[in-house]
């Protein structure tokens, strides 16, 4: 360990290590510590490397992600591995094929080790809700590692593997990216084909990398990032690059910052976030206030949305043909977001609950746009609190609180990226940098030089 | 007693490839759910791939011939109708809001047009479903209360059928392509909704039941309740549906992984640009154009095929001649073998030389007609069939004595005739026209039989 994800690259291709080696290494780890934290929910028995160590034996090309290990989250579909979206109604679902970003993944060289642990159907922000148990935080034991990419991020924080692809929908990435101290990052909304997600809410779901460093992120971006013809709602990107102008430093940069964050946030986390603002000062950038007045009122409508949208698409778990009917079998929490979707889906409360969610949704867009008119990104909390100790109850209301600062970028469509700004109490705190509508550029640069002070 | 009748008809579109992947849409010709894919199957994970365009190009045009207005620069989403049965894969069925509105065909007034996917086929019986089906893209055309009777709603679904078989963008009628939802009020009563038909015959029986049943509740004094019933089509009539399935509310929303279509004048212009001739204006123009007969003119362009045939053969002959041709003769020959002018093989040239034939009196038109019949099952040129059949080269000489022998052999009826039976002329033609082998002409026999009796005595 220690080479940082692009050294790591650099091992296999010299051959100071073999991508054999690396699997084996990864598998050893996970054998040795998933007992507790739960991470991975299933393993890929066909995880092979050597294919890819006798091409660089040969000096045959290899893919950009050559020999390393990646979890894939169980809402995300390999061909014949398991992808549960850790509920019961899928508990036998083995795919019939891969993903789009998994077959990206695969052509460059990336070796799938296994599916990691999740909130059921993605319904959650602690991991709490997985049917095959909770995930346990790394960085801080005993508390949960966030979700609902649980299992990604913990399988990131303790080393199990290289990357995570996890799916962020209203903050599924980036919540459990600052909770377990990774980086993570949430794309533009049809920057990345979501072709073979299982859904939660399409018109918000996004893919996106979870990495130990921004590098690895942003090269597990630029494999998975641009459109595919297969694809209806994609934005027209052919293919992105990042690494070689990340560093290229932020000096001149216009960093926006709200006082809405410190209105919505523990004094403590957002005490660390004010000190990674400063160091962003001291590098030369601009900080600039921006209003974001109706940022808070993104929580209740994107709940509505997401009941909506999350109703309509698990109608087709109707018993028939994946083994269990998905309210006779699925967690409190699922149930309680279909039921909710069904009933204000209703005819006669269409106007007064689906519709008004969709206009403050157009709303927060608006303010958000307007706000990233005036500087190249937002920085700012990820999560308002530090992460509850495994098996605290909480109430719907304050669980669905661990949102508030994450959904807006959904709403909004924008990007937005995690990266470790500090600690409080020994518990991660992440830095949330939001970036515009395909401003990954600005985002990820923005993200390397908060993780170079860190 | 006025009756109010209003249809919904969802109409199969004959693409190649579905609505929203890339299987095939000939599901009847397969094996059970082998035209399937994660998409038209609703696999988990699965996205619908952009709508194919030619459907929807399709469905303009039929909006087009049934004189719609085209809804453009609008924002027109497909939304998902959620129902819970097992032909739905994912539980919803895409459906768009109208594509077009305001049209008119027969005198009844179209409301909407409107694009669809059809859902797999559920045997309820075996427990099955198959998916082949799934996903085969459906125009849906909703009419306003305009029709008065049972007959009004057979004649217009007729012409409808002919318009939209005339774009060539739909599967046949007869195949089950065409299925619809009927209402029905009578005055006094509630409006009832009548759905499962699947044919235009399906259509007229449920009507014909509907207004009986609602006709007599009536008089009694009874209450028509409005309703939604379904069509038994092995008995003939109705009843009411579960009030589970009236309860329904398809919680409509837009589908979030498709975008919304938005039509703009330029689609519309080049879909109209290549666009086929509807075939109640063609009838107009052909009656115009060609001074033929409406009736003549109502038969030829029953089939598109048919009428550019025509066309194509009443530019070379005499067009009245051609148009008496295939409203009769032709359309009779093609009816006995089962065969629509879409089978027919041969070429405009040859039925333009047989009417040639015909025209300079080389041939009776009779035997014009036994050549036709030739020329359908084994197109060639008409002079060489005239050959095969044997038809040419009756001698005067050979006629004449075809009549004598007849007359020989048949004194009964000659007596007959001579005392005023004019029948009794017409079964010595008869058997003159046998003798020959149909080579006669029948008005050249008759006249000679006359003459011969005649002179006789």
């Amino acid at each position: 360990m220690g080479w940082g994800t692009l050294g790591k690259l650099e091992a296999i291709k010299s051959g100071e290590l073999s991508a054999a080696e690396n699997v084996q290494r990864a598998l050893e780890r996970i054998g040795k510590l998933n007992k507790k934290l739960n991470a991975f929910i299933e393993l890929n028995p066909n995880a092979e490397a050597e294919a890819i160590d006798r091409k660089f034996k040969h000096g045959a090309k290899v893919g950009k992600l050559a020999g390393l290990t990646i979890g894939v989250k169980s809402n995300i579909s390999v061909k014949g591995l398991r992808s549960t979206c850790a509920s019961r109604t899928l508990e036998n679902y083995v795919s019939t094929y891969d993903a789009e970003v998994v077959k990206r993944i695969r052509a460059e060289g990336g070796i799938v080790v296994g599916m990691t642990n999740m909130d059921e159907f993605a319904c959650g922000s602690s991991g709490e809700t997985s049917a095959f148990g909770p995930t346990d935080n790394p960085a801080a034991p005993g508390h949960i590692p966030g979700g609902s990419s649980s299992g990604a991020g913990a399988a990131i924080a303790a080393g199990l593997c290289d990357f995570c692809i996890g799916t962020d929908t209203g903050g599924s990435i980036r919540n459990p990216a600052s909770h377990c101290g990774v980086v993570g990052v949430k794309p533009t909304y049809g920057l990345v084909p979501r072709q073979g997600l299982i859904d939660l809410g399409m018109s918000l779901d996004q893919i996106g990398p979870v990495a130990p460093d921004v590098k690895g992120a942003a090269l597990l971006l630029e494999v998975i990032a641009g459109k595919t013809p297969d694809e209806c709602v994609m934005l027209d990107v052919e293919r992105v690059s990042y690494l070689d102008r990340l560093g290229d430093g932020v000096k001149g940069m216009r960093i926006g910052v709200s006082p809405k964050f410190a209105e919505l946030t523990d004094p403590a986390v957002m005490q660390v976030i004010n000190g990674a603002v400063e160091k962003l000062r001291d590098m030369g950038t601009k900080i600039v206030e921006v209003d974001l007045p109706n940022l808070e009122r993104g929580l209740p409508a994107y709940y509505l949305i997401v009941s909506v949208e999350f109703f309509s698409a698990t109608r087709k778990f109707d018993g028939r043909k994946y083994g269990k009917r998905i309210e006779e079998v699925c967690g409190e929490e699922v149930l309680r977001r279909i039921l909710r979707g069904q009933y204000i889906s209703r005819k006669e409360y269409r106007g007064k609950y689906y519709q008004r969610a969709l206009q403050v949704r157009t709303l927060i867009r608006h303010e958000l746009m307007a706000a990233l008119k005036r500087v190249d990104v937002i920085v700012g909390p990820t999560v308002p609190k530090l992460p509850h100790k495994l098996g605290a109850k909480l109430t719907p209301m304050e669980m669905y609180a661990y949102d508030y600062l994450t959904i807006p970028a959904n709403l909004a469509g924008i990007c937005g990226g995690v990266v470790k700004a500090g600690e409080v109490s020994g518990i991660p705190v992440g830095i949330q940098v939001q970036g515009k509508v395909l401003g990954e550029m600005e985002m990820l640069k923005v993200m390397q030089a908060l993780e170079a002070t860190a | 007693m006025k009756v109010k009748i209003g249809l919904e008809i969802h109409q199969q579109m004959a693409t190649e490839r579905k609505m929203y992947c890339n299987c095939p849409t000939n599901y009847q010709d397969v094996p059970p759910n082998t035209n399937v894919c994660p998409i038209c199957t609703g696999m988990p994970g699965s996205k619908p791939l952009p709508p194919n365009e030619r459907t929807v190009d399709a469905a303009i045009e039929i909006a087009l011939m049934l004189g719609c207005k085209i809804i453009t620069d609008q924002t027109i989403y497909i939304q998902r109708k959620h129902y819970d049965y097992p032909d739905l894969p994912s539980g919803y069925q895409r459906t768009s809001l109208p594509i077009a509105k305001d049209g008119e065909l027969q005198g009844v007034r179209i409301r909407e047009v409107h694009l669809e996917e059809d859902p797999g086929q559920y045997d309820p019986v075996a427990g099955t479903a198959d998916y082949n089906r799934s996903g085969v893209p459906l125009v849906e055309i909703v009419t306003e209360p305009d029709i008065r009777s049972p007959e009004e709603a057979r004649k217009f679904l007729r012409v409808l059928t002919r318009v939209l078989e005339y774009t060539g963008k739909v599967r046949p009628e007869a195949g089950g392509a065409m299925r619809m939802d009927v209402n029905i009020s009578l005055e006094g009563g509630g409006r009832v909704e009548v759905k499962n038909i699947n044919s235009v015959k399906g259509a007229y029986r449920a009507l014909k039941f509907e207004i009986i049943r609602q006709r007599e509740k009536l008089k009694r004094g009874e209450v028509v309740v409005r309703e939604t019933r379904a069509y038994l089509e092995s008995q003939m009539t109705t009843v009411p549906m579960r009030t589970k399935e009236l309860e329904e509310d398809y919680r409509y929303i837009p589908d979030p992984d498709i975008y919304p279509l938005i039509l703009d004048a330029g689609r519309v212009k080049s879909v109209r640009k290549g666009m086929v001739e509807a075939p109640h204006l063609r009838e107009q123009r052909l009656v115009k154009q060609y001074k033929i007969s409406r009736g003549a003119a109502g038969v030829i362009v029953s089939e598109r095929e048919l009428a550019n045939l025509y066309e194509a053969v009443a530019r070379e002959v005499d067009p009245k001649l051609a148009s008496t041709w295939f409203r009769t003769r032709l359309k009779k020959v093609l009816n006995y073998m089962k065969l629509s002018a879409a089978d027919v093989r041969f070429t405009p040239k040859q039925i333009v030389s047989l009417l040639r034939m015909v025209e300079a009196g080389e041939v009776t038109p009779e035997q014009g007609e036994l050549i036709l019949r030739e020329l359908v099952k084994h197109p060639s040129d008409p002079h060489k069939l005239l050959q095969k059949l044997g038809l040419k080269g009756l001698k005067l000489a050979e006629l004449r004595a075809a009549v004598a022998k007849v007359i020989h052999a048949n004194p009964r009826a000659m007596k007959d005739y001579l005392a005023g039976k004019e029948e009794a002329l017409h079964f010595l033609a008869g058997k003159v026209m046998k003798l020959t082998h149909g080579r006669a002409d029948p008005r050249k026999v008759v006249k000679l039989l006359r003459a011969k009796i005649v002179g006789k005595k």
